[in-house]
């Protein structure tokens, strides 16, 4: 996973507040969509800076422990992405996607950052990130309907227009991830 | 809106010097807005001789070896992040005067003012909390 990290800032052997004070400034000088890697041996790191991210709305992605060290992965919340704007008319629910997940006739198109997908992505969804769906259509199939879905419905949306585009099935899932409440699978 | 903290310190041992900085810096760093009042023996917090000689207070001395197997940071290192954060420092003139300490013996980035200064920051605080 450190390789889809942007930045990585050591706060290893310092006690509360020093991990929430240190990530705020690096947070401050990472572009929009970057991914913050903190390493951290305080334990109250894993409540505070979950909340810390939630409060200050970016995303808190995940953590997983490696010899008594705690990695947090932030990713710093784009502009536009918490007042979501819808363009692409044709949407299901997240009740709809339950149901047919796991549908043969269905590809579930995750258009999350790597980072995301990562944390937590439901069973059998293909991947492509955003940025790359133009170069990799063709891994797509057209004949099957395309559900495309992102954490809040926004990428998922200009994803939905840029394959309407192109000929594809497509609906856009809403919200998305960060509602889903069904069953998740996640990467090492 | 940002949320604002209003905190008042009373007190000048080593613990109280902690529960206000930290609670301070951990606020900023949450983007609300810090107010501190520092009054009585709590103006020792921003002493600049006297915050470098806080002490933990009576039969609590064994903490301060705990302290720094911990990593917690210096009270000098929370001063300095509290003032890079913003925080709003207000030391008590009343006290000051009772006790004979001039402005310049404080540290750098303190306002000094009555309870009024104090009390118009904390009249549309979201929390207080007084040490």
């Amino acid at each position: 996973m450190s390789d889809r990290v942007d930045q990585t800032l050591d706060c290893k052997g310092l006690a509360c507040p020093m991990p929430v004070v240190k990530t705020k400034k690096a947070m401050g000088e990472l572009n929009p969509g970057e991914v913050l890697h903190v390493e951290a041996t305080d334990r109250g790191s894993l409540a505070d800076l979950k909340a810390w991210s939630e409060r200050s709305g970016h995303q808190y992605l995940g953590s997983k422990e490696e010899e008594g060290v705690l990695h947090h992965f932030i990713r710093k919340a784009t502009e536009g992405e918490k007042g979501v704007e819808q363009r692409f008319p044709y949407v299901v629910d997240l009740k709809d996607l339950e149901d047919r997940y796991s549908d043969n006739k269905l590809t579930v198109l995750d258009v999350r950052e790597p980072m995301e997908y990562a944390f937590g992505h439901i069973p059998g969804a293909k991947h492509i990130p955003l940025g790359e769906l133009e170069e990799r259509l063709s891994e797509l199939d057209p004949e099957k309907e395309t559900w495309v879905i992102c954490r809040s419905g926004s990428r998922s949306d200009l994803a939905s227009q840029k394959l309407h585009e192109k000929g594809f099935k497509v609906k856009n899932v809403v919200p998305g991830m960060q509602d889903w409440k069904g069953p998740t699978e996640q990467n090492d | 809106m940002a949320k604002k903290v209003a905190i008042i310190a009373s007190n000048g041992d080593l613990e109280t010097a902690y529960k206000a900085l930290n609670i301070a810096t951990a606020a900023v760093a949450s983007d609300a807005e810090v107010g501190i009042f520092f009054t009585f023996e709590g103006l020792n917090i921003i002493h600049r001789e006297g915050s470098q000689q806080l002490t933990m207070g009576p039969g609590k001395e064994h903490f301060a070896e705990g302290f720094q197997k911990a990593g917690v940071p210096s009270i000098g290192e929370l001063q300095d992040m509290a003032r890079e954060g913003g925080v709003q420092m207000i030391g008590c003139q009343m006290t000051m005067d009772v006790m004979g300490v001039e402005k310049e013996q404080l540290i750098e980035g303190v306002e000094v003012g009555g309870a009024v200064s104090f009390l118009d920051f904390a009249f549309d605080a979201d929390i207080t909390l007084s040490f």
